[in-house]
């Protein structure tokens, strides 16, 4: 009975640091899907739409040479200005344009997302997840 | 019941040794020109075990953040330097920095930098589009300054003959209203506008807007 009883408590000890863990870490895996913001969408929901969206890389350009989505032009703010006419060139009007950044903690695509719109480019999407829901389905 | 004493050192491990941070949520004004702001996020291990800073990482690529070492003695003082890159980011801004240490392992202290950043140039919008075959009326640029912008815009062009520009200045180089019209819609084209500035005078900027017929 004495190993059953200390069996228990440390079952019991080890659950502790595990429901702070699940509750309260940044890193947590979520329980279940987040519900989407305005203008995000997800990765299966992009892919549905098929091969006329233009993937846009809000990363840095180091991220983007190191490896990004395939076709997907750069267009972050740090480089705007040089990077835009790029863009302009390979958008169409109409064309659906859907952009990543590194993961859910980044805001770097709502942010160049938020730019497109300003200007007329619609309509954008922000991808869920960025660039590691589309590194984690590959 | 041996098992009493290491519950007590899991759950009070926080109380022997802790950071205590100064100012864990700082607030900036940078200058229009201003290209990063650098936030000094101070902290001293008040408790009486060492602490050793596990992690720390931020919310957006745009901030770094540099710590000089890992491990602090009671007593002992430190910093973390967090950069902000402002480049092309305009109005509120709000950062984190995650910091993992030793004793709070499952709850990061997250230190918050806000920075309100000036709009030193407005180009609004900074893309005017036609479709092909769509009338080819004028639409409206709109450039500016802040009162703080040290220059001037000097002039505006196109940097072809696809569209012409009607300038009309409403604050004399500090504030214009570019109509744009494009000389034909029946064909693709494509125009950049060259919006020259006398600063700073050893090399002027220059900022961009488009034109598109699409």
């Amino acid at each position: 009975m004495t190993a059953v009883r200390q069996a228990l408590w440390i079952l019991l000890i080890a659950l502790l640091p595990a429901f702070f863990a699940s509750a309260f870490h940044p890193k947590r895996p979520a329980w279940s899907e987040d519900a989407l913001k305005p203008g995000e969408e997800r990765l299966g929901t992009v892919q549905s739409w098929g091969d006329s969206v233009l993937w846009v890389d809000a990363r840095s350009r180091k991220e983007f040479d190191t490896e990004h989505i395939p076709n997907a032009v750069l267009l972050n703010l740090e480089e705007w200005d040089q990077l835009f006419p790029a863009f302009l060139d390979r958008w169409q009007p109409n064309q659906k344009v859907v952009v990543y950044c590194s993961s859910l903690a980044c805001h770097m695509s709502e942010e160049v997302a938020d730019r497109l719109k300003r200007n007329s480019v619609e309509p954008v999407y922000v991808l869920k997840g960025g660039w590691e829901a589309w590194k984690s389905k590959q | 019941m041996r098992f009493i004493p290491f519950l007590f050192v899991l759950l009070t491990a926080p109380v022997f040794g802790q950071l205590k941070w100064e100012n864990p949520e700082q607030s900036f004004l940078p200058k229009a020109q201003d290209k990063q702001v650098v936030a000094r996020f101070r902290f001293t291990n008040v408790g009486t075990m060492p602490v050793t800073i596990n992690d720390v990482h931020t919310s957006c690529g745009c901030t770094t953040a540099a710590l000089q070492k890992k491990q602090y003695a009671p007593g002992e003082s430190g910093e973390i330097d967090a950069a902000f890159q402002i480049a092309g980011r305009t109005g509120h801004q709000e950062k984190a920095i995650y910091v993992t240490t030793s004793s709070a392992l499952l709850n990061p202290t997250v230190l918050r930098l806000k920075v309100d950043i000036p709009e030193a140039f407005t180009i609004e919008p900074q893309l005017v589009m036609w479709r092909v075959g769509e009338a080819p009326q004028p639409k409206t640029i709109r450039i500016a300054v802040s009162d703080e912008y040290p220059g001037k815009i000097v002039s505006v062009e196109p940097d072809n003959q696809s569209v012409k520009l009607d300038l009309r200045e409403i604050h004399p180089g500090k504030e214009l209203e570019v109509k744009v019209t494009p000389q034909g819609t029946t064909q693709a084209a494509a125009a950049t506008l060259l919006i020259r500035t006398n600063y700073p005078p050893a090399n002027p900027e220059t900022h961009y807007a488009y034109a598109r017929v699409k």
